[in-house]
């Protein structure tokens, strides 16, 4: 799942160097950090939050598939 | 143009498996294909971080037999400019990552397809094949709804130009688009058997349009979305005499 939010942050943002995910889980919730620089914020969020909106839809069948709930937020 | 499918792009534990594999749904035998290495794929250390071998396998045509050495880039389908082609190697490779990383494992392919009207944009046209994707699809195809749209993103800043990225999975768009033509008529029928307008479900953008242009030459109704946003509807209204 992180590898998943890596690879669509790192493609939207225009400073992939920043971007960082981390990942914790505890008892069956995965819960997903992202971290970009402060100018790719509105890359990975998006109009309305559409683009983390679409991050998460992804990220809940990915979870669900593994039996776990997942998380994103976007820091 | 159309049929314009002389690339594919396998992923499958080994790379010799790969290979058979696309062999195989190719019907070619592989002597007959180009094979492209993408990613030799990783067993890992310890089971973590195992990654699946990818390869392209292109169909070899006369013209490129002979004339071009092996190392050089799949040729490009026929009549596409360098330019064209290199849009359907990026749509198809963003999917296949991402739809890797999903850990689905699918066959994935682009062509370009028709504007829908005269003069209007071109569609990239993404396949994805496999077994049991219908999780992709997702409740109204909700998730992929959500794919095409990272899709065309990325494919639209790594070409610096929107991309009109369209992705199928399974047939799935072919499908609905049928179900909502026969459901178009169905409720038009009863629009005009009770005289009283009917309101469909939410519809995405694309949805309602294929309701409107089945019911656009029938006399006897008028259709007309209303609501905001993700509750936007078709409503059918019986045409008074």
């Amino acid at each position: 799942m992180k590898g998943l939010i890596e690879f669509i942050a790192k493609s939207l943002v225009d400073d992939p160097t920043e971007v960082r995910v981390t990942e914790h889980a505890r008892r069956g919730h995965v819960r997903l950090e992202l971290h970009v620089a402060e100018e790719d914020m509105g890359r990975v969020i998006g109009r309305n939050g559409r683009v983390a909106n679409a991050m998460r839809a992804l990220l809940r069948v990915v979870a669900a598939r593994e039996g776990v709930k997942a998380s994103l937020d976007i820091l | 143009m159309g049929e314009l499918r002389t690339s594919l792009e396998v992923i499958a534990p080994t790379v010799e498996e790969a290979i058979a594999k696309g062999a195989a749904e190719l019907h070619l035998p592989q002597e007959a294909l180009e094979i492209e290495v993408l990613d030799e794929g990783s067993k890992g250390l310890f089971g973590l971080g195992t990654r699946q071998a990818r390869v392209r396998l292109t169909v070899r045509t006369p013209a490129a037999e002979g004339a071009a050495p092996q190392v050089e880039q799949a040729p490009a389908a026929a009549g596409l400019s360098e330019e064209d082609s290199d849009a359907l190697r990026v749509a198809r490779e963003t999917v296949s990552e991402l739809l890797q990383r999903m850990g689905y494992e699918t066959r994935v392919t682009a062509q370009w397809g028709e504007p829908s009207q005269p003069g209007g944009v071109r569609p990239l046209l993404v396949d994805v094949r496999g077994n049991d994707l219908s999780t992709l699809i997702g409740r109204r195809g909700e998730t992929l709804a959500a794919l095409q749209y990272i899709t065309r993103l990325i494919v639209g800043k790594e070409l610096r130009r929107p991309a009109a990225v369209v992705i199928d999975v399974e047939g799935y768009r072919e499908r609905r688009e049928r179900q909502l033509r026969r459901l178009a008529r169905r409720m038009a029928e009863q629009a005009i058997e009770s005289g009283r307008t009917m309101t469909l479900e939410p519809m995405p953008a694309n949805e309602r349009r294929i309701i409107h242009i089945e019911l656009r030459d029938n006399p006897q109704v008028t259709t007309e979305s209303v609501g905001e946003g993700d509750r936007r509807k078709v409503t059918i209204i019986p045409r008074s005499e």
